[in-house]
């Protein structure tokens, strides 16, 4: 106890939500998420909140006194309308819809901000991470194994980040079947990275976002592992599709051995550095994913599968462009190794290349080619 | 008494002709410089009366008024010395009117009474209406370009004094400087090129069609390396062309070839530190011509193009569309040539290594930032975009030589050729309205180009430039007046929109 005892502040008001004390215990600094557990272990987030601005809440006096002062700066009703407004919801540690995998978690979150509907998180799900700076190999795999997964009932989580988590969220949307799940590290009415911004919205319309950040909070570089932990404890099966040798699925991969989850991991090219570590994880004995039909045999589910693809509806290339395709191979290539190693002109080179490209075999970009899996 | 001699000042590249009008009367001994000179050639009373007594020459005790006519046009520089000097000896009856009558005289004099070259000969002699020319001895050369004034020579004012007294014979021009140190490394030939095949098409398209280049790549791709090999390939300068480059590297105060004349297109890579009056022109002390001017007729060289301040590349935007840049300053405007082939070299992002292989490692932000320095409007000024990759090993090692630059160069030559029978110098020059014309399209042509247009990855206008870059493909080819597939697809290739804005998505 420090100091004479203080008035409640005003937004003590009743009749106000659980839901309001959880956000504005989330929003108090230095208030990480087991410190934030420890308290909802003792207290309902109303009495929490009121240890908080009695200034009892730690036996630290220098923490209790920080949150104190904190405190006393919050209006929890403007707060929690604030809230209401962005439609962002909140599952608490200890409250009835909080997701039973977290709660036995040894790490869990202490409070979940949400956009969608929790009911989402009920049925199989599947961890789909990877690099933010894929290849175009990296794309279309995270793309195809989030829609064939959707396709089959298995919910899709990621992070919403640029390159493969946001293409496995594509693809999840795109099977229009079960919900996609994104555990972002910014507050969940920040969009980042803000090209993803149709995607966010879209996630948050047919499935669930979740958030530890309270709204509003930038995305620092530190917020990212720890969201990567939430994300490994959520799935079943954490797939990496691509990553470097030093990319941020490490420490996904990492929380997912700490909880025993099973890490599989989608094998690449070894001359490409964007597989590096996925490639790696292979030599060390994680289970390959080639396709769905192996994450669900390793959920145990159907081994089925999602049915044959369509067929190709491309209309084949001629010979000179069979050609062509073959020396492009399945890596980007500039114009320069695409002519050199199918020993044509570069005028030639060019005339297959764009006739590929009309017919969907091939695309360009940014002055490298590559070669398109499906039309 | 009263003397005129004739002489000329800089503006820019060109010269101005300037009345030196000596005026000699008794009086408090003085010497008053008027008509707008600016401080180096206000000096121009201590060099010249040091040079007349070093010379043995008599300094008048008397009231000197030198004027500089027309009184508005600014003099810059000591070129002004000699006739200064001159016309004080004919108003004070030391030297008579008629040996000084129809020459005009340009220099510098040294204390000692010794003639220096000043920068700007061939537009100073150009300007002169005068029959005969003086010049310090180092110039000679650089006045005979011009061919329509007589050119002679002196060393010291002294032996000047006593040629045009008729004491002695004007002296003979020093014999060509003869060769002495190592000769000149030879031009760069593109047989040194290994492998990068298409590389050197872009560099063929480019040199022919005067299409402006960039190259796009990681370090040690041979960006460098290939935009040196092109000057090589453009034809020599001939007639007014060479007379234009000439006047303008001799008034940037810059050596002229041995020979008088520049023929080899010029060659200008300015580092990525040059500031904006560098590249375009300008100054304070007087108008000099910019990096872009220097480059009139031949290559501009921008190396890590990314690098340059965003402002100073879209100073660039203006004379790359009109071939002139109009330079203002509060005391004068000028115009300055600048009809250049721009090469652009550029990494693919800060670290270099961005493309689809995924081994960037720069931030979103530093990469964004790198590639905002390269404006849209700049970009698509760039006809020929191409992103060059890491020769391969075996390539660099063993891998045939490649065709050298002459071979190269008469194709060059000859499409250049057929340009010119368009009546145009190249086929970048050809206006839009007559490229229905000039380059009617192929069927297949014609296909290829509506299905780019309907997705979106050819504008209008880059329509016109694909259209300009197939002409000239064709004319490499030897093809007739149609354009056929190969070359519309060649140009399409060779457009490649090498900067990002966003590398992975």
């Amino acid at each position: 106890m420090t100091g004479p005892a203080r008035e409640p502040a005003a937004g003590m008001a009743p009749g106000l939500p659980a839901e309001a004390y959880a956000a504005a215990l989330a929003g108090l600094p230095a208030m990480g998420h087991r410190r934030l557990v420890a308290a909802l272990r003792r207290w309902s987030p109303e009495e929490a909140w009121r240890h908080v601005v009695g200034g009892r809440a730690d036996e630290d006096p220098g923490l209790a006194d920080l949150w104190c002062s904190a405190a006393a700066e919050v209006d929890v009703d403007g707060l929690w309308r604030r809230h209401l407004h962005a439609g962002a919801g909140l599952l608490w540690f200890g409250s009835s819809g909080y997701p039973g995998v977290l709660a036995d978690d040894h790490q869990p979150p202490g409070v979940l901000f949400h956009r969608g509907d929790p009911s989402a998180l009920a049925g199989r799900r599947v961890g789909i991470v990877g690099t933010r700076q894929c290849t175009r190999y990296g794309r279309e795999m995270a793309h195809e194994l989030g829609r064939d997964l959707a396709a089959s009932g298995v919910r899709v989580v990621s992070g919403l980040a640029a390159g493969v988590d946001g293409a496995a969220h594509a693809g999840a949307l795109a099977a229009g079947a079960a919900p996609p799940i994104a555990v972002v590290g910014s507050g969940v009415d920040v969009v980042y990275p803000r090209r993803n911004s149709q995607l966010w919205a879209d996630v948050a319309e047919a499935g669930l976002l979740l958030s530890e950040a309270p709204l509003g909070a930038a995305p620092e570089a530190w917020r990212f592992p720890v969201r990567n932990r939430v994300i490994a404890a959520l799935s079943e099966v954490v797939v990496v599709v691509e990553s470097h040798a030093r990319g941020g699925s490490k420490y996904t991969v990492e929380a997912a051995a700490d909880r025993s989850r099973t890490v599989m991991a989608v094998p690449g090219s070894v001359r490409s550095p964007a597989s590096a570590y996925t490639n790696a994880l292979l030599a060390d004995g994680c289970a390959p994913a080639r396709d769905a039909t192996d994450i669900l045999v390793a959920l145990g589910l159907s081994t089925a599968g999602p049915g044959p693809a369509p067929a190709d509806s491309r209309p084949a290339p001629g010979p000179v462009e069979a050609g062509v395709l073959g020396a492009l191979g399945w890596e980007p290539a500039s114009l320069e190794g695409v002519v050199l190693r199918c020993g044509l002109t570069p005028g030639e080179t060019m005339v297959a290349l764009s006739h590929l490209q009309r017919d969907g075999w091939a695309t360009t970009r940014h002055g490298w080619w590559e070669r398109c899996a499906h039309g | 008494m009263l003397a005129t001699i004739p002489s000329a000042t800089l503006l820019g590249v060109e010269g101005r002709q300037v009345a030196v009008e000596v005026h000699v009367s008794s009086g408090l001994p003085g010497f008053t410089l008027v008509g707008h000179p600016d401080p180096v050639c206000r000096e121009a009373r201590d060099r010249v009366r040091a040079a007349l007594l070093s010379s043995g020459l008599p300094w008048p005790m008397k009231r000197v008024t030198v004027n500089l006519a027309p009184g508005m046009l600014r003099k810059v520089g000591p070129g002004l010395d000699l006739p200064i000097a001159v016309g004080l000896l004919v108003a004070t009856g030391q030297l008579e009117p008629e040996a000084v009558a129809g020459c005009a005289f340009l220099g510098e004099l040294g204390l000692d009474g010794s003639l220096r070259r000043v920068p700007g000969i061939v537009p100073l002699v150009g300007a002169l209406e005068a029959r005969a020319v003086v010049v310090p001895m180092e110039c000679v050369a650089e006045a005979a370009v011009v061919g329509r004034v007589r050119v002679r020579a002196a060393g010291r004012l002294s032996e000047l004094v006593s040629c045009l007294r008729g004491h002695d014979p004007w002296p003979d021009p020093p014999p060509p400087p003869t060769v002495d140190g190592p000769p000149p490394p030879p031009r760069p030939d593109l047989a040194d090129v290994r492998g990068q095949p298409v590389g050197r098409v872009a560099l063929e398209i480019s040199a022919a069609g005067g299409h402006h280049l960039l190259l796009s790549g990681p370090p040690g791709a041979g960006k460098t390396m290939l935009a040196r090999r092109l000057p090589g390939l453009l034809p020599p300068l001939e007639g007014d062309d060479a007379l234009a480059a000439t006047t303008i590297r001799s008034a940037a105060g810059q050596a002229l070839p041995p020979a008088g004349l520049v023929v080899d297109p010029p060659f200008r890579a300015p580092h990525h530190g040059a500031s904006a009056v560098a590249l375009i022109g300008g100054g304070t002390a007087w108008m000099r011509p910019g990096e872009i001017s220097q480059a009139h007729l031949g290559v501009l060289f921008l190396d890590e193009m990314a690098e340059f301040p965003r402002m100073v590349l879209d100073a660039l935007r203006q004379p790359l569309e009109e071939g002139v840049v109009r330079v203002s300053r509060a005391r004068a405007s000028v115009t300055f040539p600048a009809r250049f082939l721009l090469v652009g070299a550029t990494n693919p992002c800060p670290c270099g290594e961005a493309g689809p292989e995924g081994r960037c490692r720069c931030t979103d932000g530093a990469r964004n930032r790198y590639h905002q320095r390269l404006s849209g409007p700049l970009l698509d000024r760039f006809d020929l975009r191409v992103v060059v990759a890491r020769p391969d090993v075996a390539d660099l090692l063993g891998g045939a030589a490649g065709e050298s630059t002459a071979v190269v160069a008469a194709r060059v030559a000859a499409a250049r050729e057929r340009a010119r029978s368009r009546g145009v110098a190249c086929n970048a020059q050809l206006p839009a309205s007559v490229l229905d014309q000039v380059a009617p399209l192929a069927p297949s042509a014609l296909a290829v180009l509506e299905h780019q247009l309907r997705v979106g990855a050819l504008s209008g206008r880059g329509l016109h430039r694909v259209r300009r870059v197939a002409r000239t493909i064709a004319d490499l080819a030897g093809a007739g007046t149609l354009i056929d597939e190969h070359h519309v697809c060649l140009a399409l290739g060779l457009r490649a929109d090498v900067v990002p804005v966003e590398v992975a998505a």
